[in-house]
């Protein structure tokens, strides 16, 4: 049933933020054209355009947060409620579908960010007129021997990981505070503020208590850099417990305490 | 054994007491009509049958489960609101169901919103509230479902709809399913029900089969509902 859920949610939110990645790609490719203007008397061009650029990045980065909440509180504790609620569908595959659709976008939204980066080179270069071959920098980049430190990869893996699992942490927690707010009908947007301040001193406190000691005692590793191996672990072990927790409080409240007014 | 069995249900928002002690038995193969004046506890009985209200106190059972995903099968629920997500159209919400629910007639759906003149490919955003709602009838309707509970199915749509919707409504009927119509507009409906059921603050005052009623009284299932819960 998950991926019956899936298969209209990811849409659903696609919808809204493809035409605002379309006109973020348009607006980068504008910034990288109008660069050479920033030494001639049209100045005002890269100007405006990066001003653009940055205006829309703001709104999706605010429109994807905005989103990942107005799905899971329409679909499940507003009026579409009525619908997803009668569906033979577990709560826990609501709350997981909401998740890794959030996830998902979050992940696209960064992807695009990396990309209008590109974009905005690609039209530097073809506003300079420079010939550069693309495929040969890159097979000269390949080429290049880096002696990567110990444990590089491992750390990068690692962070990876601990960025997953953060996105996942960040968006439980919201669902955690949206789904608590509604336990009181009458002021449900103050209820979920006010238990998001809560989940974040909450989650602070213990996060400190638990990685403060681990940081005071890293040590230097033999080529010089620290062994973050100490924290990442314990870092991304507190970071899915934290979102296990957080999906637990959902659970219980949506199976226990759901009362749809 | 009775298809739907509520028990001593009491449901509280606070300090008002939506349902008082409900007790009802209603068993398959009957058009039951839970009627009452508005604030009489009927939206919340339907609600706490889907598992979207939870109980104070008491409880609810469908085919001897309690509201859940296997109950949810068999369940075809009208809400008393436009639930469907707006930016979708007829045939996309025709998929959704016929995703969710394998007893989702597709053909029976279509036929009926072409009946009644609905756009396949309009989005419910650009819908008229009364072409929403012959939708979200169409789309439970179209359900072989063993208990279909509509929450004022006829209260926002024009009388010839009215009348399309309680033909569907007999026409779907059948020996092995109960369907639950809550309202308060009597007359429309009296027609077609066998069972009747007065619900007044909360608290279930009459439950009787409508002849009987007719028989016993001597009068309407409307006229009476007039007398009872006159002003």
């Amino acid at each position: 049933m998950l991926g019956k859920l899936l298969k209209y949610e990811i849409p659903a939110m696609g919808r809204k933020l493809l035409p605002l990645y379309a006109a973020w790609a348009a607006t980068a490719l504008l910034l990288g054209l109008t660069t050479q203007s920033a030494e001639s008397k049209t100045e005002y061009m890269v100007v405006i355009s990066a001003l653009l650029y940055t205006a829309i990045a703001t709104a999706i980065f605010v429109m994807t947060i905005v989103l990942i909440v107005q799905r899971y509180n329409n679909s499940l504790l507003g009026d579409e409620a009525y619908f997803n609620h009668v569906l033979p569908v577990s709560v826990s595959a609501h709350i997981g579908n909401k998740a890794i659709s959030a996830l998902l976008w979050i992940f696209v939204t960064m992807l695009v960010a990396v990309l209008t980066a590109i974009l905005i080179a690609i039209g530097a270069i073809i506003v300079s007129g420079a010939h550069i071959d693309l495929i040969e920098m890159f097979r000269e980049l390949m080429a290049i021997d880096i002696d990567w430190p110990e444990h590089f990869w491992l750390y990068f893996f690692e962070i990876l990981i601990l960025t997953i699992a953060s996105a996942v942490k960040t968006i439980m927690q919201i669902y955690a505070a949206v789904t608590i707010g509604h336990q009181v009908p009458n002021h449900v947007g103050l209820m979920g503020i006010g238990a998001y301040i809560l989940i974040m001193i909450f989650e602070n406190t213990v996060a400190t208590m638990v990685l403060i000691p681990l940081m005071m005692k890293m040590e230097y590793a033999e080529d010089g850099f620290m062994d973050l191996n100490s924290v990442f672990v314990p870092g991304i072990i507190m970071t899915v417990l934290f979102s296990t927790l957080y999906f637990f409080i959902c659970k219980y409240l949506m199976e226990k305490r759901l009362n749809l007014n | 054994m009775a298809r739907i069995e509520i028990n001593h249900l009491t449901k509280q928002f606070g300090n008002l007491t939506a349902l008082d002690s409900v007790s009802l038995k209603l068993e398959k193969g009957q058009i039951v009509g839970l009627l009452g004046p508005n604030g009489s506890g009927k939206t919340t009985l339907i609600k706490i049958l889907n598992g979207l209200l939870q109980p104070t106190a008491g409880s609810v059972t469908i085919n001897r489960l309690e509201p859940g995903i296997e109950t949810k099968k068999v369940v075809a629920y009208l809400p008393d609101r436009n639930a469907l997500p707006d930016y979708m159209t007829s045939s996309q919400l025709m998929d959704i169901y016929q995703d969710f629910f394998t007893d989702f007639d597709r053909q029976k759906a279509e036929a009926m919103v072409d009946d009644l003149g609905i756009d396949r490919k309009q989005t419910m955003k650009k819908m008229s509230k009364g072409t929403k709602e012959k939708l979200q009838l169409c789309l439970v309707m179209a359900r072989q479902a063993e208990v279909y509970l509509l929450d004022e199915p006829i209260g926002g749509v024009d009388p010839a709809t009215r009348d399309y919707i309680l033909k569907t409504i007999i026409s779907n009927y059948n020996e092995s399913a109960i369907v639950i119509i809550s309202t308060h507009l009597i007359a429309d409906v009296e027609s077609v029900l066998d069972d009747v059921v007065f619900l007044k603050e909360g608290r279930v005052i009459l439950h009787k089969a409508a002849d009987e009623i007719r028989e016993e009284k001597g009068e309407s299932v409307d006229k009476l509902f007039r007398e009872v819960f006159k002003c």
